[in-house]
């Protein structure tokens, strides 16, 4: 990590610290609105980073990342409201749940050479049929939903995540920051590059002798296993849960927003993304208010529109070239 | 000037005190004077509950004048919160930053939950128009009221209604086939309808419960399945696309139950419903709460939804207006009782609310010490000449009910 650090230029060095110096005092500015929608940056840029993991460097592409969000955020409530077990303790239950869901799927997939578009079916069969499985679970509170009750004794502690935006802010800056760190640290570990050579030619990275089936599925464990930890903030943030929205593969393709646009395979990508996206949509909605443009669904279409704009301008994401702008593409040496 | 100048008498400090106070507490004061109730109306105006959202958006854009004659003052923000329960949280955060005294919303119980949480957090009260989600009223949250009943009330109101049908007609039907879509809503229907209808006392027999996917291309399998059950009433939980399906395929078969009955859900009374079946479309029953068109601010509404909705083709949809509406109301109503817009006292005289002329059938509105209004009943609502039309309960209705429904064949 420390070589890392090291290795950034003077510009990245300066330009990090300046950033979580803002983001930590950003409450001191920031009004209740404002922070709302910053713990969706950092929300969707953790989300974004584990997701990235096994996409942008392992090259398996995940189109139903909504299953292990779901497992995680009912795991974790689940065991709140039936055992009255908090979510400190309920997180690392979610993790091992959310994994071995990971693995089965991982495992399914490449075991029998599923690969691409058919491995990401796969994982939207999976994320569809748990949906449905839920669908009928009573424990859970089947389709008519799971919920976390507001006076509940210990439910307004903040160590049960029973506290306001600020508890959260600081939970989702913390969260988007480990990812970083640990994403950042994977990529220049020996599994991280064993990572790219899959993505990039698994004929060649078998041949290097590399196992790749290894390689896939701890990219996998390490992507569920983060995602859970998101799926027990959701749950607790928003404090319910239906089937049809948690494993929606609307929820999925939100997860993969941010790193496409903010760039795939980078280690800033998925905050650039989740920096730009969730502001630019709360943007459209206060200008649509602004000029007083009422008709439904106008927002979304702009939304698209400027999304379109990006992809276009920058089909690698906005990172690389905000990187090369900045001079902060060249690593010191 | 000299230092001594600057000394600060202990009735200065006093006097600077209470200056500091009054400046720091003006934003309230002048909140909590306003003269008018500003209220942030959060609708899934877009997405996937878009068409549901837009119907009550419909209610809530024709309402403020409709308040104001009956004397109440309030403005409106209109927000889509896009049937995202995320966009619903951070928006109720930039409403109430802008003055927003009140929110009324928000049809979907999970985006009504996000929009709770921040209410009970501010200190806003939350009047909850569509959302039927028990629990909404049983997690505890003190700024939250809600005038819609919840799931079971809807099923247990509905098989109230086909009770009051079978007296009112006189007809004797011995069983029943309850069809339902296999989605969320279809889904809690059924555990409703299998809590309930043992315990309904109704004179007929449940001979069986039949799923189906509201994605199918046609219900053939099921009514073939419905046909050879040979079932007197048939009843249906549908959306609009469903129920064209089940009634195309029911005639189709030349199947004839006395009646196709919905308790508590929509589908049968939509105008696409109309439109794609003419005439096959009539004396189909929903029972479910309906304005009472008896009503004078029914009435009220309706003249003011035609004259802003020109080209629909009935006076006002009356579920999802009517229920928007009537959330408007009682936040008027609390306020005009109040006078005032601070949040614990706006919430107190939510909780006192007796608001006995209102658009939806029933009695006065009031609220149990959770939120709820426990006295919304249902009415059956026919499909007469393609227009839904109320035929119980008889101290409202505009017809009476036609059972068994009139043969298939030779219908104008």
């Amino acid at each position: 990590m420390i070589d890392i650090w090291h290795r950034l230029p003077m510009r990245g060095k300066m330009l990090c610290l300046a950033a979580l110096a803002a983001a930590i005092a950003a409450p001191l500015v920031a009004d209740r609105y404002l922070l709302s929608v910053l713990i969706l940056v950092f929300y969707f840029a953790y989300l974004g980073q584990a997701w990235n993991l096994l996409m942008g460097f392992a090259g398996q592409l995940s189109l139903g990342h909504a299953l292990y969000l779901g497992l995680g955020a009912y795991t974790a409530t689940a065991l709140w409201t039936l055992f009255g077990i908090g979510p400190w303790i309920g997180v690392f239950i979610a993790i091992p749940v959310a994994a071995a869901a990971g693995m089965i799927v991982g495992w399914l997939g490449w075991r029998f050479a599923i690969e691409g578009v058919y491995f990401a079916l796969l994982t939207i069969a999976f994320a569809e049929f748990t949906r449905i499985g839920f669908d009928h679970l009573q424990i859970t509170g089947a389709s008519a939903g799971l919920f976390l009750s507001v006076n509940s004794p210990g439910s307004d502690k903040w160590w049960n995540l029973g506290g306001g935006p600020l508890l959260y802010y600081y939970l989702a800056l913390i969260l988007a920051v480990a990812a970083t760190l640990l994403v950042a640290w994977l990529r220049r570990s020996p599994l991280g590059y064993r990572w790219l050579a899959v993505r990039e030619d698994p004929e060649a990275a078998r041949a290097a002798g590399i196992d790749i089936f290894r390689a896939k599925m701890i990219a996998m464990l390490i992507s569920a296993s983060m995602t859970a930890v998101g799926g027990v903030f959701y749950g607790f943030y928003y404090r319910n849960l239906f089937p049809s929205q948690v494993f929606d593969i609307g929820r999925s393709i939100e997860i993969i927003m941010a790193p496409i646009i903010g760039g795939l395979g980078t280690v800033f990508g998925p905050l650039v993304g989740a920096i730009l996206l969730t502001p630019l949509g709360e943007s459209l909605t206060a200008l649509m208010q602004h000029f007083g443009v009422n008709t439904p669904g106008a927002k979304s279409i702009f939304y698209g529109l400027t999304l379109m704009v990006i992809i276009t301008l920058q089909p690698s994401g906005v990172w690389p070239w905000l990187a090369r702008k900045l001079g902060l593409d060249r690593p010191r040496t | 000037m000299s230092i001594d100048q600057f000394k600060f008498s202990r009735r200065s400090v006093l006097a600077g005190g209470v200056a500091g106070a009054a400046l720091l507490a003006a934003p309230g004061i002048v909140r909590a004077q306003a003269q008018t109730l500003k209220i942030a109306v959060l609708l899934p105006q877009s997405g996937y509950l878009a068409q549901a959202g837009q119907s009550c958006h419909r209610g809530a854009l024709v309402a403020p004048q409709v308040l104001s004659d009956l004397g109440y003052k309030v403005e409106l923000v209109h927000i889509d919160m896009e049937s995202n329960p995320d966009v619903a949280r951070t928006q109720t955060e930039r409403a109430i930053n802008e003055g927003a005294h009140c929110i009324v919303g928000a049809f979907d119980s999970a985006g009504t939950l996000a929009i709770a949480q921040v209410c009970e957090q501010r200190q806003v009260p939350l009047i909850v128009n569509i959302g039927a989600a028990p629990q909404l009223t049983e997690q505890g949250y003190k700024f939250l009221v809600r005038n819609f009943p919840t799931g079971g009330m809807l099923v247990k109101n509905g098989l109230h209604q086909i009770q009051a049908l079978i007296d009112a007609t006189k007809i004797a039907p011995k069983s029943a086939v309850f069809l339902h879509a296999n989605d969320n809503f279809g889904l809690a229907q059924r555990k409703g309808m299998d809590a309930l209808f043992p315990k309904s006392g109704l004179p007929f027999k449940l001979l069986e419960s039949i799923p189906y996917d509201p994605k199918a291309q046609d219900l053939s399998v099921e009514v073939t399945k419905i046909r050879g059950l040979n079932p007197d009433l048939l009843l249906v939980v549908t959306r609009a696309a469903d129920a064209i399906k089940l009634v195309r395929d029911t005639v189709r078969q030349k199947f004839q139950p006395m009646g196709i009955i919905s308790p508590g859900a929509p589908g049968l009374y939509d105008e696409e419903f109309y439109k794609a079946l003419g005439p096959l479309a009539d004396y189909h029953i929903d029972a479910l709460p309906w304005a009472n068109p008896k009503s004078k601010v029914t009435q009220a509404l309706e003249a003011a939804y035609t004259k802003a909705q020109p080209k629909f083709r009935f006076a006002v949809e009356c579920f999802n207006v009517g229920f928007t509406f009537d959330a408007l109301m009682i936040a008027g109503d609390a306020f005009k009782r109040a006078g005032t817009t601070n949040g614990p006292e706006l919430m107190k005289a939510l909780k006192d609310t007796n608001l006995a002329d209102h658009v939806m059938i029933g009695g006065p509105i009031k609220f149990d010490e959770k939120g709820q209004n426990n006295d919304i009943p249902s009415a059956s609502v026919q499909n007469r000449n393609q227009t839904p039309t109320v035929v119980l309960p008889a101290e409202v209705a505009t017809m009476t009910p036609v059972l068994p429904m009139p043969p298939w064949q030779g219908r104008k």
